[in-house]
């Protein structure tokens, strides 16, 4: 079976965020850039897949150098080969540029599933695996918590409002994974001495045929607006006293009732 | 972001701009290793940390250990999924052969993994420590029947491994040892008696453990001379590789403790129904010298674990000083508008923080570059490198036992103080770094018996050519800070301290030949924590003087050329923060340290011997 696995580069969630003060993007040094938590997922996946009916896995990834270490964390988890795409063309790529250098570069190559995260947790556009689906043509199925797969069957799990729905589809197809799907494994020791022998296919823009125009303009980045500072109710000091005031907050100032 | 653990940036430091490990992937040895592979190592170490070690802690604490009702010894239930993972990462064995189950990792890479893991939880990561160097000794000096037998297995995590040395009478004076083995018609011995302190004495992590116990075989001469070395499964090992049957040793007592409460510390009784067999290792007669092989790594972990705490004790402590919001500033006593401020903005608070700091980058430079120096002593281009850096090693194994495992102990009762009353209660981990650290000034050769070997062994060892050697490098750091205007009135205080260092030595060496020896014994823990400070000044005013070249570097590319335009940067670029705090770090060292160093060496040449010329009796009523 034929895998492949998309993931990106992001901030680590601890990361503290600062924007340049041009807007034009955000400050990089001193940022610890890691896999996408829910990118982990889709390689998890992909990794037991294999594991299970044997194939083997392909990690596709677009961003600048610096992603190859996070290519190489899959590669040292257990995957078999990458492809990078890295251009400078797409360094401001949005959500449908970076699916379209995606989807370049699987078509070029045979598969049988694709994952992705469901989303990032940079941009959180949670678009790249549904446009990357449209692109190849072929059935997607979103937010995944559980799959299975017979022959050319596939069942996915996604949760929806207090409840689940079981999609049922075949394959190929892309599954954008989230949490609950599985336990993503830590990269060992022997994997990342592997890992360094392991071919990386690296693609330019112009290789694959596109352009990387972004269809999305960022016009500027900034910080949200610091938070207002909270309100203690304290006008009555009765249950009753606080209730009122605070229905008459949510009335009159929060205008949400 | 800290990860609660380790400052990254600083290992990052002092792994590439201060040792610059890059020599070392020049090497044929370590050809598969490059700053990528590194990077990755210790990002998914620091993972390991983070997300598997570290839940155990307090949790492992609360449980400690203890014996069933079947005489099996139960460690804290939380331990086993993080021992597997730990495990299955390959954690247990980096620096091996890959023919063995390791990867052949550099001995200062994988020290700097063990500061994460030991800063995360030292008592979990003991039963995959001990083991690793049990299977070292059979590795080193075991049949090709031992190694197939016991090796393989315990490199992978499957089995587990001790060190059975001290008994109850028998503890720095290993001599005394009362354990006797008898020869058996096949080739075996029969082991009979009673080891204590025990680390991983008996846990239920893994199905079999191994243990190499000293003992003397029946008619052999006492003392150390006469110690010889077995390899005792606590299960026999059929044919096949598989556990067989019961090899009588059993746990009598499992310790209740200060702190390592994880760790499981066991009395272990070999042969009470005359059926524990043992398997000599190497040749009979031989077993102190070859558990002295496993001695200096060993040690330098030691050190490494008092780092790890004393680490992990900082980055909370400054953590919760800038948080913690109580009384206002000092320059705003007397506003009665003023608002209370986070405790790092006053400076007694600050002082604490800068002090822990100072001696935490120091240990970790000096523990870093001890294991760098373990490495070069193995694939240095010459012989005489080779051996430059083996001297470095023994001089410097000891003060990394000691030193950092004394100064980590005053580093987290620091960080209590930060604090304060919270600090002691057990809703915060500081107090538990503080219980769990003390042991490492204790186990692997007290920290008095390893300024003895300092003193009494080290420091004269190839004609004293070790001690001159550090001396050199000590000189040149000197030199090169010196060259650095601001950093200069630093540089003389440390050539101050190194001088006064150097008289004391030569006095000790005259000393030593004389009838005054008992000066330099007396002395020897003093000695050694000078000899520390020393080393320590010059670890951080190294790493200050290569800091001060990088700002450098920075202004001048960001066009940084007044004070204020520089003093900004402090706080948008994290690159300058950082090296800012290396230089800050040693002058405070160097100024609240290293000046009390000559008078210490002055105090000790007057030779006062009032500790053992008063009278027992004058002690206590």
């Amino acid at each position: 079976m034929n895998i492949v696995a998309c993931v990106k580069q992001v901030p680590d969630t601890e990361a503290q965020i600062k924007v340049k003060g041009d807007g034009s993007g955000i400050e990089e040094g001193g940022i610890k850039w890691v896999m996408n938590p829910y990118d982990e997922f889709g390689v998890e996946e992909a990794l037991k897949l294999k594991e299970k009916l044997g194939g083997d896995v392909t990690i596709v990834s677009v961003g600048p150098a610096r992603a190859m270490e996070t290519v190489r964390t899959a590669l040292a988890m257990g995957a078999e080969k990458g492809i990078l795409i890295d251009d400078p063309a797409l360094y401001n790529a949005d959500a449908y540029a970076t699916a379209e250098a995606l989807a370049a570069a699987i078509k070029g190559i045979p598969y049988d599933i694709i994952f992705c995260g469901q989303r990032a947790i940079d941009d959180d556009s949670a678009q790249v695996g549904a446009i990357l689906a449209e692109l190849l043509g072929i059935p997607q199925v979103t937010f995944v918590t559980k799959l299975e797969i017979d022959g050319t069957a596939v069942k996915a799990t996604r949760p929806i409002e207090g409840a689940s729905v079981v999609v049922a589809t075949s394959r190929p197809c892309v599954i954008t994974a989230t949490k609950g799907l599985n336990e993503p494994r830590y990269a060992s020791l022997p994997g990342i001495m592997k890992a360094k022998k392991k071919p990386v296919d690296m693609k330019k823009a112009a290789d694959l045929g596109v352009s990387g125009a972004a269809k999305a303009k960022v016009v500027k980045f900034a910080p949200p607006p610091a938070r207002p500072p909270g309100k203690i109710i304290c006008a009555d000091d009765t249950p009753e006293g606080k209730a009122a005031e605070l229905a008459k907050l949510l009335r009159e100032e929060a205008k949400v009732i | 972001m800290s990860n609660g653990l380790v400052n990254m940036r600083d290992q990052s430091f002092v792994l590439y701009e201060q040792i610059g490990i890059q020599k070392l992937f020049e090497k044929e040895q370590f050809a598969d290793y490059s700053e990528d592979v590194v990077e990755m190592m210790r990002n998914e170490a620091e993972k390991m940390a983070v997300n598997v070690i570290v839940p155990t802690y307090a949790e492992g604490d609360k449980e400690g250990c203890h014996i069933d009702k079947d005489g099996q010894v139960r460690v804290p239930r939380c331990y086993h999924d993080a021992y597997k993972k730990f495990c299955q990462g390959g954690w247990l064995a980096p620096t091996k052969s890959p023919e063995v189950g390791g990867q052949g990792t550099p001995v200062v890479v994988a020290s700097s993994c063990s500061e994460m893991f030991s800063a995360a939880n030292f008592a979990f990561i003991m039963y995959p420590g001990l083991t690793l160097g049990a299977a070292g000794l059979i590795e080193r000096f075991g049949t090709e029947e031992l190694k197939n037998k016991y090796m393989y297995k315990m490199y992978s995590g499957e089995w587990g491994g001790t060190m059975c040395l001290t008994e109850p009478g028998a503890g720095s004076d290993v001599g005394a040892l009362k354990t006797t083995a008898k020869r058996l018609p096949d080739g075996r011995y029969l082991i009979t008696g009673t080891k204590s302190f025990i680390s991983s004495g008996d846990q239920d992590l893994t199905p079999n453990i191994i243990h190499p116990v000293l003992a003397r075989i029946e008619g052999d001469p006492p003392g150390t001379g006469g110690i010889s070395i077995f390899i005792v499964p606590k299960y026999r090992v059929n044919d096949d590789g598989g556990i067989g049957e019961f090899n009588d040793v059993r746990v009598g007592n499992v310790e209740h403790k200060m702190g390592i409460k994880g760790s499981s510390t066991c009395t272990l009784n070999f042969g009470d129904e005359g059926k524990c067999i043992g398997e000599l290792l190497g040749n009979e007669r031989q077993g102190i010298r070859i558990m002295f092989h496993m001695m200096n790594e060993a040690r330098l972990e030691v050190g490494v674990q008092g780092l790890g705490h004393a680490s992990a004790a900082l980055e909370h402590a400054v953590q919760y000083a800038k948080e913690r919001i109580q009384s206002v500033p000092v320059w705003d006593m007397k506003n009665p508008d003023a608002k209370a401020v986070p405790i790092i903005m006053h400076p007694d608070v600050r002082r604490d923080l800068l002090w822990m700091k100072a001696y935490v980058e120091g240990i970790r430079a000096m523990n870093l570059f001890t294991a760098y120096c373990i490495d070069m002593a193995k694939v240095g281009d010459t012989p005489e490198e080779r051996a430059k850096y083996q001297g470095f090693v023994e001089l410097l194994t000891p003060v990394c036992k000691a030193y950092s495992s004394d100064m980590a102990c005053l580093v987290t009762s620091k960080a209590i103080d930060v604090y304060g009353g919270y600090g002691y209660c057990q809703e915060y981990p500081v107090e538990q770094y503080m219980r769990d650290c003390k042991i490492s000034c204790l186990y692997e050769g007290t920290n008095g018996i390893q300024a003895l070997d300092l003193v009494g062994r080290k420091l004269g060892m190839n004609k004293g050519a070790n001690v001159m050697n550090m001396m050199g490098e000590i000189d040149a750091t000197i030199k090169k800070a010196k060259s650095h205007g601001d950093l200069a009135k630093y540089a003389a205080k440390l050539e101050e301290a190194y001088f006064a260092v150097v008289d004391l030595t030569m006095a000790f060496a005259a000393l030593g030949k004389s009838s005054g020896f008992l000066i330099p014994i007396l002395n020897a823990s003093p000695y050694l924590d000078i000899f520390g400070d020393m080393l320590l000044g010059h670890f951080l005013l190294q790493g200050a003087s290569i800091a001060r070249e990088k700002l450098d570097g920075i202004f001048a590319a960001r066009g940084a050329d007044s004070i204020g335009k520089k003093r900004a940067l402090v706080h948008t670029d994290p690159d300058v923060a950082f090296y800012e705090g290396k230089i800050a770090a040693a002058k405070f060292f160097a100024i609240e340290v290293l000046t009390s160093v000559k008078s210490k060496c002055e105090a000790i040449k007057l030779g006062e011997k009032t500790p053992i010329e008063m009278a027992i009796e004058s002690f206590a009523a």
